[in-house]
């Protein structure tokens, strides 16, 4: 055990967040702001699809499964730059060791 | 016995087989393997295994009639939960991982620090998953007793028969690597007919490219019927049931414990990023193709079953007809078939549609097994969540704290036992459709765990007295609405009980963080230990600095 410096811990954290809000921004443009204005979408057309059946039925989904992807991605490197590249877990409140 | 009898049975029995295979051979030993698998499952099998608890019955069976009889205002439940993954690994998951409890009350009793609120969220557990599980136990029981030709009844026996050896004998571990093959049995048996009828229908193999100009065809359809448009918005209910009722699904899967309890089974905060991206990879495969399913069987039905003579029905209406669940009556009198006097339910809108376009036995005995996998996977995940709550949180940490490992390992198989038989009861004879019971599930989830979670996560003021009532106050609200909404014609902005969790959920969350306010505030380690959670797994927070740990084990 080490002592790291808060002011890094913090960061790291603070950078974590900034991630996690900016990615439930576009979370909630593509779920709940298109159902809000589908009325308006309906009048577009894209590969066949209204619009806003469209982002329904693909765009969100699609637009979620990035989402998850860049988070994990994004967060790998986060991790990496704080010097917290994690390895295996360590035993402690009841985790059960793995060999 | 017809040839399809004997294919859909073999593949049935065969998937089934490989299932029992997987589970005996990893036959758990140790109590905290039989819970959480040892915490050593890969992310990406993590990922399968989480998408064959969370597709049940109500996806692979109903999800696709739903969006076809509801048009758009059904795509509410496919955003709805897919959506959800993205609150649950952002704000859950890692956290709850680092926490490292094996259950979802043990986490809050251990963060509140009471035992009332450990013993509400048990309770909590076993109602939302006990609820849930019904609805999977009746989804079998329908594709087996139509298999075999007898009472939906008999069928869900032979169902609790089946899950209740495997959960009991096989515990998670079993379970993880069973749900990876059910997880593949059950994507093929899903894709292989769209992908067919996209063939048939369009001349394209990619039902996710093709299917855009069959909607607007459909729409041109409705129109000349005089119809409202398939894909028009907002037709079945208001724009707000619509966001409601999305809200709740996504709130309720952030919430559901058979779903986070998954994430204990892998080692490190990264690998449950990794886990939840993988799932919603896995899941999205599905959700992707469901509303095509519906599209094309749609098509199908509006243009080669409409219009034809009503005393030339092709074989297959016969065999569904029977079943109550499609009835198809020349009520005009002019001895045609009209669109309008099919009225098909949206549970065999799956089922039915392989062979309403005649793909062939096999394809149509997939499907079966695919169903079958569907319903028993999720079964198991939630039948795991209700003997855990059982024997861990109200057995072992209340009732008697001295048992032995032996003694709890026998409580939890026995709870496994009597719950899959009880639910087996109750699917015997269920209280309400399969999709509108797992709707409720997810609503009282979004009113109590997911507010207790994202507050006892987030905000290290929370407290005991405000988590306690939070959730009594979010149960109460969600399950008043719902039964206001369905039986007293009770709604606001045309609300529906489906979508009472955005209730539930708001009241909980301001009843939480009002008491907690006016009550004084937790003590300085539970505080700490909240700290501890934004930090990964290595880092350590302890009376204000964070340590590292660079031991590696």
């Amino acid at each position: 055990m080490k002592k790291i410096d808060k002011k890094i811990a913090d960061a790291y954290f603070h950078a974590r967040v900034r991630l996690i809000a900016i990615l439930l921004l576009f979370w909630f443009v593509v779920s709940f702001g298109m159902v809000l204005f589908a009325e308006a979408l309906a009048q577009y057309t894209l590969n066949g699809f209204p619009l806003h059946y469209f982002m329904g039925a693909q765009g969100s989904i699609v637009v979620f499964i990035i989402l998850l992807f860049v988070n994990a991605y994004i967060s790998d490197r986060i991790d990496q730059k704080y010097g917290l590249v994690e390895k295996r877990v360590k035993a402690t409140k009841g985790q059960t060791l793995q060999s | 016995m017809d040839t399809q009898f004997l294919v859909s049975l073999l593949l049935i029995v065969a998937s089934f087989g490989l299932y029992i295979g997987i589970a005996v051979f990893n036959r758990a030993r140790q109590t905290s393997e039989f819970f959480v698998a040892g915490r050593g499952v890969p992310a990406i099998y993590n990922g399968m295994a989480i998408g064959a608890d969370w597709m049940s019955a109500a996806s692979f069976i109903g999800l696709a009639g739903t969006v076809m009889v509801l048009g758009y205002d059904g795509l509410a439940y496919i955003m709805g939960w897919t959506g959800g993954y993205l609150l649950l690994t952002f704000l859950l998951a890692p956290q709850l991982r680092k926490y490292g409890r094996y259950t979802v009350p043990e986490f809050i009793g251990d963060r509140f620090q009471s035992k009332t609120a450990l013993v509400i969220a048990a309770i909590a557990t076993i109602i939302i998953s006990f609820t849930y599980s019904i609805g999977q136990l009746a989804g079998s029981g329908v594709v087996i007793g139509r298999l075999f030709e007898v009472d939906a009844k008999i069928g869900v026996m032979i169902g609790v028969v089946i899950i209740a050896i495997y959960a009991t004998f096989g515990g998670m571990k079993g379970i993880t690597w069973t749900q990876v093959a059910q997880y593949i049995i059950l994507i093929l048996a899903y894709l292989i007919p769209v992908i067919f009828m996209s063939l048939q229908i369009t001349n394209n193999p990619i039902p996710w490219l093709s299917y855009g100009n069959v909607v607007s065809e459909l729409g041109e359809l409705d129109r000349e019927l005089g119809i409202s448009e398939y894909f028009a918005p907002f037709e079945s209910a208001s724009k707000w049931q619509f966001i409601a009722l999305m809200f709740s699904l996504m709130a309720g899967t952030a919430g559901l414990p058979h779903v986070i309890v998954r994430f204990y089974t892998v080692s490190t905060m990264k690998a449950a990023r990794w886990s939840g991206a993988w799932a919603l990879l896995f899941i999205g495969l599905l959700y992707l193709s469901a509303p095509a399913y519906a599209a094309f069987s749609r098509f199908i039905l509006m243009k080669q079953v409409a219009g034809s003579p009503i005393d030339s029905l092709p074989a297959w209406t016969d065999k569904w007809v029977n079943t109550g669940l499609l009835t198809m009556a020349d009520t005009s009198g002019d001895g045609i078939l009209q669109w309008k006097e099919i009225a098909i339910s949206n549970d065999i809108v799956v089922m039915a549609t392989p062979e309403i376009a005649d793909l062939g036995v096999f394809v149509i005995g997939l499907v079966a097994a695919g169903a079958m996998a569907a319903a028993l996977s999720t079964a198991g995940g939630l039948l795991i969540a209700i003997s855990s709550s059982f024997s861990h949180d109200i057995y072992y940490r209340i009732i008697n704290p001295r048992a032995t490992e032996r003694k709890r390992m026998s409580v939890a198989r026995w709870s496994i036992l009597i719950a899959t038989i009880v639910a087996g009861v109750v699917a015997l004879n269920p209280p309400g459709v399969i999709t509108q019971i797992v709707a409720w599930a997810f609503a009282l989830a979004s009113g109590t765990f997911f507010p207790a979670l994202i507050l006892g996560v987030w905000w290290k003021r929370a407290n005991a007295p405000g988590v306690i009532a939070g959730m009594i106050v979010g149960l109460l609200v969600t399950l008043t609405y719902i039964f206001l909404a369905k039986y007293g014609g009770f709604t606001i902005l045309g609300i529906i009980d489906t979508g009472a969790g955005i209730f539930g959920a708001t009241s909980a969350i301001l009843t939480n963080v009002i008491v907690s306010l006016s009550t004084k505030p937790p003590s300085q380690k539970l505080q700490d230990e909240v700290m501890d959670l934004r930090y990964p797994e290595q880092l350590t927070f302890k009376d204000g600095e964070v340590w590292k740990d660079d031991r590696v084990i």
